[in-house]
Formats: C-alpha cells, sequence, structure tokens
C-alpha cells in the first residue's frame, strides 16, 4: 500500500482529499501539529508528500527543506499562490511538481500517480492500473480498452472517458455538460454534434461485446449506462 | 525681469513722489535754484538705480525661477545667491517638499500595505473555494451544476481583484518571453470550457500555425479571458461561435477574438475602455461591471500591445490585440 503524507492546515480540505485517495487504496496521513513536521515525516515515511505553502510557523518551503535533508520522496505543492515565482521556489526548494487552487480531483490524483510511477518504476503503476469495473464489464483506463468475459474491444482516448464517467455513475444520469466537459481536453473543443457522434462509437463498441441498448438518452438531460446485460 | 520690474514698480513710484515731496518743500522754503535741486534729484536717482541693479543681480536667479514653468518636483531646486529672499525660499521649499515627500512616502506604505492585504486575503479565499468545487466535484444534478457556475463567478471575480490590484506593481510582476499563440489561446479557451459549454457557444481556432508572440504569458492569459468573457456573455444565440483569428499588421502579430453578438452601440464605443463604463448593454446584462475592457487596455498600455474594438450593433464584436 503506498502512503500519502499530507501537509495542509485546512481541514475540511484534507477530510475530502483524504476520503478522496483513500478510495484510490492509498494510505493517507494528516499532520496536525504544525511545530513538527519532520518528525511525523520520519514516522509515517510516506511514499510521496502533499504540501502546502501556507501554513502556520514556517512555510511549506521551509518544510520542504527540511523533509529534503532526511528523504527523496516526491514532493507534490499544492497551493493557492499561482505566481510564476511561486512555482520557481517551489522547485528551488526541492518540491518535484506544483497544482494550484481550486484543483481537480483528477489533477491531483494523475500529478501523484505520475510522481509514483517516476520515483518508484513499475513497482508503483501495478497499483494505478485504474479499472472500473461493472457486473462483469471491464474498463481499464490506461490501456484504453474494455473486456466483457472473453470479448474485448479498443477504444478512442474520448471513446474510453465517455465510457469512464458512464460506468463510475453506472445507472445514474450523466448530463451532456459534464461529458462535453470531461473529453473537452486541451487539443480539441467538441460540440453537441460530436459528443453525439461519440456516443454513437461507444455504444457500436458496447455492441461488439454483444452489449445493446445499455447507453439509454434521457432528453433533455443526458445519458444513462444501465447494466442490462448483468440479468443475461 | 518682468518680474522684477513689476515687483520694484510701486517702490520707483514711492521714491519719485518722495522726490517731488522733498523738491516742493524746499521750493517753498525759498530756494529758487532749480540747477542744484536737480542735480540732488539727479544723484539720488543715481543711487536708487544702483540699488536696483544691485538688487537685481544679486537675486536674479531667483526671479527667473520663479518665472519658469515647473515641469517636475526636481525643478524646485536651485543653488540660490547669497540673498535674504532666495535663501528663505530655498528653506521654505525644503520643508514643503520634505513635508510632501512625508505624505507621499506614508499613502505609498499604506497602498502597499492594502495590495498586499488584498493579494493574501485573495489567496486566502481560494482555500474555502477548493473545498466548495472539491464538494461538488462528482455531482452532476441541478443543483450542483448551479453552485459550480457560481464558483466559477467567484474565481473570475477573485482573480479580477488579484490583477486589478497587481496591475499597481506591474514592473515587479513581468516576465516576457516567446509563446505560441495558438497554444497559448488553446490552453485559455480549454480553461473556460466550463463557461463554453453552459452558454452552448463554442471556440473556432483560426489561428496560423508557428504564430508567435513576445508576452507575458499570465497577464495575456488573463487579457483572452476577458474578451472570451465579453463575448460569452452578450452572445445570445445558442450554437454561435467566438472566432479567434490571428492576423499580420506591420509586420507584428495580432489576434482577433469575433463574436456575432449583441454588438456594441456605436456611440457608446469610444468610451468602452473607460473604467465603469457599461454603456446600453450595461442596461441589459445584469453582469456588467465595466471593469473588463478597461482592465484589458490597462494590461495592454503596460505590455505594449494596441487593442482596439469594432462592432456592429446587432450583429456583432471584434476585438483585436496587435502584440
Amino acid at each position: 500500500m503506498l502512503k500519502i503524507f499530507i501537509v495542509e492546515d485546512d481541514t475540511r480540505l484534507v477530510e475530502l482529499l483524504e476520503n478522496f485517495l483513500q478510495k484510490y487504496g492509498f494510505i493517507t496521513y494528516a499532520v496536525k501539529n504544525f511545530d513538527a513536521v519532520t518528525a511525523d515525516f520520519q514516522a509515517f515515511d510516506p511514499h510521496i508528500v502533499l504540501l502546502d505553502i501556507n501554513l502556520p510557523k514556517f512555510d511549506g518551503f521551509y518544510w520542504c527543506r527540511q523533509i529534503r535533508v532526511v528523504s527523496t520522496c516526491p514532493v507534490l505543492f499544492v497551493s493557492a499562490r499561482e505566481g510564476k515565482m511561486d512555482q520557481v521556489m517551489a522547485l528551488e526548494n526541492g518540491a518535484d511538481d506544483y497544482i494550484t487552487k481550486p484543483f481537480d480531483y483528477e489533477i491531483v490524483l494523475a500529478k501523484i500517480n505520475s510522481l509514483l510511477r517516476r520515483a518508484y518504476g513499475t513497482y508503483a503503476s501495478n497499483q494505478n492500473g485504474r479499472n472500473i469495473n461493472v457486473h462483469n464489464l471491464i474498463l481499464d483506463v490506461e490501456r484504453l480498452c474494455i473486456s466483457y468475459g472473453e470479448q474485448q474491444a479498443e477504444l478512442s482516448y474520448t471513446e474510453a472517458k465517455i465510457l469512464d464517467e458512464l460506468m463510475r455513475k453506472s445507472e445514474h444520469v450523466v448530463s451532456r455538460d459534464r461529458l462535453l466537459e470531461k473529453i473537452w481536453d486541451d487539443q480539441t473543443f467538441v460540440d453537441d454534434n460530436t459528443l453525439n457522434v461519440y456516443v454513437t462509437r461507444v455504444r457500436k463498441k458496447l455492441a461488439q461485446l454483444k452489449i445493446t441498448n445499455a447507453i439509454q438518452t434521457v432528453r433533455g438531460q443526458g445519458y444513462r449506462l444501465m447494466p442490462n446485460w448483468s440479468s443475461r | 525681469m518682468k518680474l522684477f520690474i513689476r515687483e520694484q514698480l510701486p517702490l520707483a513710484l514711492i521714491y519719485i513722489l518722495q522726490l517731488l515731496v522733498i523738491l516742493l518743500i524746499y521750493r517753498l522754503d525759498g530756494h529758487t535754484d532749480w540747477k542744484i535741486s536737480l542735480y540732488a534729484c539727479l544723484l539720488s536717482s543715481c543711487l536708487f538705480g544702483g540699488y536696483l541693479v544691485y538688487r537685481y543681480i544679486t537675486n536674479r536667479s531667483f526671479y527667473q525661477k520663479l518665472t519658469t514653468p515647473l515641469s517636475s518636483l526636481n525643478d524646485l531646486k536651485f543653488s540660490p545667491q547669497d540673498a535674504p529672499l532666495p535663501e528663505s525660499l530655498e528653506q521654505f521649499q525644503k520643508e514643503l517638499i520634505r513635508h510632501y515627500k512625508m505624505d507621499i512616502y506614508n499613502y505609498k506604505h499604506k497602498l502597499d500595505h492594502h495590495i498586499q492585504f488584498i493579494n493574501q486575503w485573495v489567496h486566502q479565499m481560494k482555500t474555502p473555494l477548493s473545498v466548495i468545487h472539491l464538494m461538488v466535484q462528482d455531482r452532476d444534478d441541478e443543483f450542483s451544476q448551479s453552485v459550480k457556475d457560481e464558483l466559477d463567478r467567484l474565481k473570475k471575480g477573485l482573480e479580477m481583484v488579484l490583477y486589478t490590484a497587481r496591475l499597481d506593481t506591474f514592473d515587479r510582476d513581468f516576465y516576457a518571453e516567446t509563446l505560441d499563440l495558438s497554444e497559448l489561446v488553446k490552453k485559455v479557451t480549454s480553461s473556460q470550457k466550463r463557461l463554453f459549454i453552459r452558454n452552448r457557444i463554442y471556440p473556432e481556432l483560426a489561428i496560423e500555425k508557428g504564430s508567435s508572440i513576445t508576452s507575458d504569458e499570465k497577464w495575456v492569459s488573463f487579457l483572452i479571458t476577458q474578451l472570451i468573457t465579453n463575448a460569452v456573455r452578450y452572445t445570445e444565440i445558442p450554437g454561435e461561435k467566438v472566432v479567434f483569428r490571428s492576423f499580420i499588421q506591420d509586420g507584428k502579430t495580432g489576434l482577433e477574438v469575433i463574436d456575432h453578438g449583441v454588438g456594441i452601440p456605436k456611440s457608446d464605443l469610444p468610451r468602452v475602455f473607460d473604467p465603469y463604463f457599461t454603456g446600453e448593454n450595461g442596461r441589459h446584462f445584469q453582469e456588467s461591471t465595466g471593469m473588463g475592457l478597461f482592465i484589458a487596455k490597462q494590461i495592454c498600455d503596460r505590455l505594449g500591445h494596441r487593442i482596439s474594438i469594432d462592432s456592429v450593433s446587432g450583429s456583432g464584436t471584434t476585438v483585436r490585440i496587435l502584440f
């Protein structure tokens, strides 16, 4: 099990982060006593550190330097400051990456995973092969493929993103807005028509696995994945 | 010279009057030899003239100083000649300048404090914002969507506060580099995706490959965000596009942001860059603060970019930035 050490003074934020990260199988430890962060660090011996800059007593830069004296473990800064200088300062004080508030869960997870992969190699990557299983329909988000029983189908990046969203919320309606937002990456923007096209393609991919009519269109709201294959 | 004459004229008049009075008294006393009187007058006038010349020469720089217009506070300093009036004036000025400098320093200090406070405050507000953001992130109902919309607005408001406060310390907060225009616009449009999607308005990128600009990424991103916010806000028809197009003018790269929204009435156009000016559209659209374009213009001025705006009421607006 991978251990994450969280140094952040906002208890509510810590709570949300811990809940989220524990869902993905990490063990978390949140610092309560900001006088002796390094002592806690050494006692917990984590694989990765999430570190805020604005902290009581000493700032994150200071603690990062202290941690660097005893360890080379990856340090990920999470801060409201988005100035270039702050990011440079963070990196120069020994950080490995930087996220600005407000942030998305997905970005935190992606950065944590990429840092872990870099620091611990394949040992960590097994842990993070993110699979979603809905009644034996298995989506491998990293390898972009979907399988049901013996059958398998390759997916495009966007198709995988759509299925990821639908499967995580199976039996619930996922709004068009949310899907559009999820598949709008830095390279392309997607309008309603394109989304229709992608959903059609996802349906075809499911049909290859002999799953039909699983994705329902809910008029005026969005799409819903009903696990109708489980009853067969 | 003129000032000197004006200043000494009453003295000269009194002096002449005095001469006449004395002459008259002698005359009434029975002295009839006007030649002697005239000679006395001449001698006395020579002395008076000599005094005036001496006065003028010793105080010349002082009079010159008083008549030349000031262009800056530093012009106040001058090397006084050894005469009591210029010396005391210089003393007086020194005091005055010292007081002013004290005042200015105090205000500057206060302003710096204020800016620092605002910076800190905005950053503090970002933590609760993150918390709310995380709380609603995985939800997809109508309620959470509205909360997300409001969060976006809060975020934008905070950003606006931060950047407005930073305008004053621009020189310390500026880092110019070569940027790929197309990458930059993609990044900014992507960061505003929720705004686009919610309003069913989509960006269309028509940027020449390899267009590069030299500027500060953070400021230009903020600038483009302002333009996007305006373009989306004033486009009421879903499905419309906001076009980002590059162009070349006088060998420089420029960016056009074109929307097909309500446009700006011709009478309002000259004033759109004024602070707090909302014009005709401000009365129909709730969120007009009149600050967006003002700040855009301020940023452009400081970055050395040119911004201009063209609009036909009812059929759209084009904002051009020449980098």
